[in-house]
């Protein structure tokens, strides 16, 4: 309790402080909105800017930037299908839909609310269970990715809005496209056609703002002007007292996998929010009205993503290992005030991590303010007609996405994705089994061949350990749950005679 | 759409390096007149970026104009190379290079005449770590067993078919013993490692030293040709009669065609600012003042002439090029 009162008194006690909290807060949600300007840029460009101040100042801003930054790429992601950053793609397939269909304030209210209750949990693990989780991350060897990424993965056939086959087809496209690139254990390029450039591989980043910014911008155009699908009502709302309540079995759920996942080193938020979508659907009486814009869909990966925040920083402070790109920034720039990130961290900086448990704590609140207003302000483009909105949108990708890595390959993969992505919808794949699949099918693979070269090839001895062994279990009892209900469907519509075939 | 292959941009680059050679001079008391910007393979946070911010910051204040990291990530290095070699030779674009570079020329992938060496600023040293309830209490008992067991041991590093790996490989050619090595990032690297997935990692002592520091893990063997002054137990792998001493060395190089004038002019800013007061403490901090000795342009490129033929050599032996 002194811990919190003494770092409580020295982030009051000086206005730099709580504006630091203010101005990160903001500028994450800045960063985070804008496609291509993602949280790692939001708080690399600060480092430098951190030098002049003390370590726990600087470790306020960047914690402010990443809580903000976390929520601000759903802003995007709802009112344009574009997402802001990848931990937001996720927030899209139920987001824009809802928007769509002329609710976009209760779209934003429901990602609000649920960013900042996700956002509040991990903290409070962060705060009291930081230790016992760490312990618990290292658990996980390869094998437990594994079987994580497989159970992610199996929920992609019941995504298909009723169509098994259309699922596990866009699926295994997407686990395909995965393996462009260097192969991840003999650095040997695959799928490349002798063009080093595609070394790189099919990243995610160009392929999410394909698929769902420039693919939606494609199809509004060759819709011509309707003004029907104009997303109107845009004022914030957030969800009411009964709204959360029907979504707290999501919330918490989510919750506790984006927790779990943000402290686990190598994966993060991204992974988080789709596994977090995944179990929604597996875990839903309604399964099939995911994608058309259900509530629980915007829930989950929101929340999800958010708790991952206070995850991933379980390690950096109980370990000094980074549980994800950003955070791998923040001990960068940690180590420039002299702090050698190792498992004494926390003893030997105690103010400096209190004082970051608080201000996450605060950030959660103040994205609630300013998640707010922030939509407002971005609404306001909605006012703007849709020729021009439409082309701006695809120069900000471009841009955006050339910016992240400065390879001109990306805007291929870019344009050729929305392409993909007009053709996924047309023909009624479901974009979030192709997605899940690439996002996915990496740590399945890269996981599968690590553990195995350690369990010396012995299958047995990569299945034979507790967390894989039972999250194997239930991908494998899910998929038979899944297949019985199919055939359980087609038998009762095969009884209710021909006719209700054609119902679809 | 078509993509240059990476033959194409290092002629293109040349094209227009040859048309801006004479630019320079005109500019010679003004340069650098803008910032420079130094592209690198490494991810914001990493190793490199946080080497180039840490001599970004005396630069700035010795010329005026700010230093900045360009992370190109990915690819094996090559988009990086890419990047690097299709920017004007105004002297403003610089690349940080290390071993990769090396082990990508020598593995055909890039040219390092693409590159007009700088200075070479740092030079790490390796060593392998075991967690603290390991049973190994010494290199020996640890080879030991490997000779006893082949690919029993599993080592952890970071990266596929990359200098760790190379220098792990070299390690166990040199040893005769058999390691199997498991790449992955440097986080979950270390994860593994703590958590008794794998048996021991490499790693340089910067990163690892948090790690030392409470106990957590124990190091066996240092790749160096001396001892470490902070760890004066290790023995390194030469006294043991295994000829390894490859390190990771962090430099920066210039663009092939890159004016000689302006080359001098910054190796002498970068010469100021590596002995700058801020540079020397982030040395420190991160443990690298043990073996990094700066390298003008000419003492560079006998170096890099040296590292080539090494790592030709290690990476015949190892199989990996004919």
């Amino acid at each position: 309790m002194a811990e919190y009162l003494d770092a409580l008194t020295y982030i009051v006690s000086s206005p730099t402080n709580l504006f630091f909290i203010v101005f990160s807060v903001i500028w994450g949600i800045a960063f985070g909105s804008v496609p291509g300007l993602t949280g790692i840029v939001g708080v690399a460009l600060l480092i430098p800017f951190t030098y002049a101040f003390e370590s726990e100042q600087s470790l306020l801003l960047l914690g402010g930037v990443y809580v903000g930054a976390t929520f601000g790429g759903s802003i995007s992601a709802i009112l344009f299908n574009t997402p802001g950053s990848p931990e937001a793609a996720c927030t899209a397939l139920d987001g824009y839909p809802m928007a769509k269909r002329g609710e976009a304030g209760k779209a934003l209210g429901i990602a609000l609310a649920s960013s900042a209750i996700g956002g509040i949990f991990g903290t409070l693990v962060l705060m009291l269970l930081a230790p016992p989780m760490a312990q618990l991350a290292l658990e996980f060897g390869p094998p437990e990715y594994f079987a994580l990424a497989v159970l992610g993965i199996s929920a992609i056939a019941s995504i298909g809005g009723g169509s098994v086959l259309k699922g596990l087809t866009a699926g295994l496209i997407g686990l395909g496209i995965a393996t462009v690139g260097l192969d991840p254990i003999t650095g040997m390029g695959r799928y490349t056609f002798g063009n080093n450039m595609l070394l790189t591989g099919i990243s995610f980043v160009p392929v999410i703002i394909g698929t769902f910014a420039l693919a939606e911008v494609l199809t509004r155009v060759g819709e011509g002007n309707k003004s029907s699908t104009a997303i109107t009502d845009v004022s914030t709302k957030l969800p009411s007292r009964k709204e959360m309540k029907d979504s707290t079995g999501t919330l918490a759920r989510s919750s506790v996998i984006g927790a779990i996942i943000g402290a686990l080193p190598g994966v993060g938020a991204t992974t988080a929010s789709f596994i977090s979508y995944s179990e929604a659907v597996r875990w839903s009486r309604h399964p099939e009205k995911f994608g058309t814009g259900v509530p629980e869909g915007i829930a989950a990966p929101e929340s999800a993503n958010n708790s991952a925040v206070g995850g991933s920083m379980i390690p950096l402070l109980a370990l000094g290992i980074p549980g994800s790109a950003t955070t791998a920034v923040m001990l960068g720039g940690l180590t420039v005030h002299g702090i050698i990130p190792g498992p004494l961290l926390m003893e030997q900086n105690t103010r400096l991590v209190y004082s970051v448990f608080i201000a996450m704590m605060l950030a959660n609140v103040l994205m609630l303010a300013f998640g707010v207003r922030a939509a407002r302000y971005f609404a306001l483009i909605l006012t703007v007609p849709y020729a021009y909105v439409g082309p701006a949108i695809i120069v900000m990708c471009m841009t955006g996405v050339y910016g992240l890595n400065g390879n001109m390959v990306d805007i291929g993969v870019m344009l050729a994705f929305g392409v993909v992505g007009v053709l996924l919808r047309v023909m009624k794949y479901p974009v979030a089994s192709f997605i899940i699949g690439l996002v996915l099918g990496p740590i399945a693979e890269k996981s599968l061949r690590q553990g195995l070269m350690i369990a010396d090839h012995s299958y047995l001895e990569f299945a034979a350990r507790p967390i894989t062994a039972t999250l194997l279990l239930l991908s494998l009892a899910s998929l038979l749950y899944g297949f019985y209900g199919q055939y359980k469907l087609a038998r009762d519509r095969r009884k209710d005679g021909p006719l209700a075939d054609t119902a679809d | 759409m078509t993509f240059h292959s990476i033959i194409k941009p290092t002629a293109i680059a040349a094209l227009l390096g040859s048309s801006m050679i004479a630019a320079p001079a005109l500019a010679q008391d003004d340069y650098p007149s803008r910032s420079v910007e130094v592209v690198h393979q490494y991810g914001p946070g990493g190793g490199t970026d946080r080497f180039v911010r840490a001599v970004a910051q005396p630069f700035e204040e010795i010329t005026g104009e700010s230093m900045v990291s360009i992370s190109v990530q990915g690819g094996g290095g090559i988009p990086a190379v890419v990047n690097f070699t299709q920017r004007p030779a105004d002297g403003h674009s610089l690349m940080a290079i290390s071993p990769a570079q090396i082990i990508a020329h020598v593995q055909g992938r890039i040219d390092m005449a693409d590159f007009k060496p700088l200075a070479r600023v740092q030079y790490d040293q390796a060593l392998i770590w075991v967690p603290a309830d390991s049973e190994f209490e010494t290199i020996d008992q640890f080879v030991q067993h490997a000779k006893d067991n082949p690919g029993d041991l599993k080592i952890a590093l970071s990266g596929a078919a990359g200098f760790d790996e190379i220098t792990v490989g070299l390690f166990g050619l040199e040893a005769d013993a058999e390691f199997v090595t498991v790449p992955f990032s440097s986080s979950e690297m270390v994860s593994n490692t703590l958590g008794g997935q794998v048996d021991a990692m490499f790693e340089e002592y910067g990163p690892a030293r948090g790690l030392y520091d409470s106990g957590d893990m124990r190091p066996l063997v240092v790749f160096s040709e001396e001892r470490l002054p902070v760890l004066e137990d290790v023995p390194t792998a030469t006294e043991k009669g295994w000829d390894v001493t490859l390190g990771r060395w962090r430099a920066f190089a210039m663009q092939a065609e890159d004016s000689e004038e302006n080359a001098e002019a910054l190796y002498a800013d970068i010469e100021e600012a590596v002995a700058a007061e801020s540079y020397k403490k982030f040395e420190e901090q991160n443990a690298l003042q043990y073996r990094s000795e700066l390298l003008g342009p000419d003492e560079f490129q006998t170096f890099i002439e040296g590292e080539i033929e090494t790592y030709t050599t290690v990476l015949r032996e190892l199989g990996y090029i004919e």
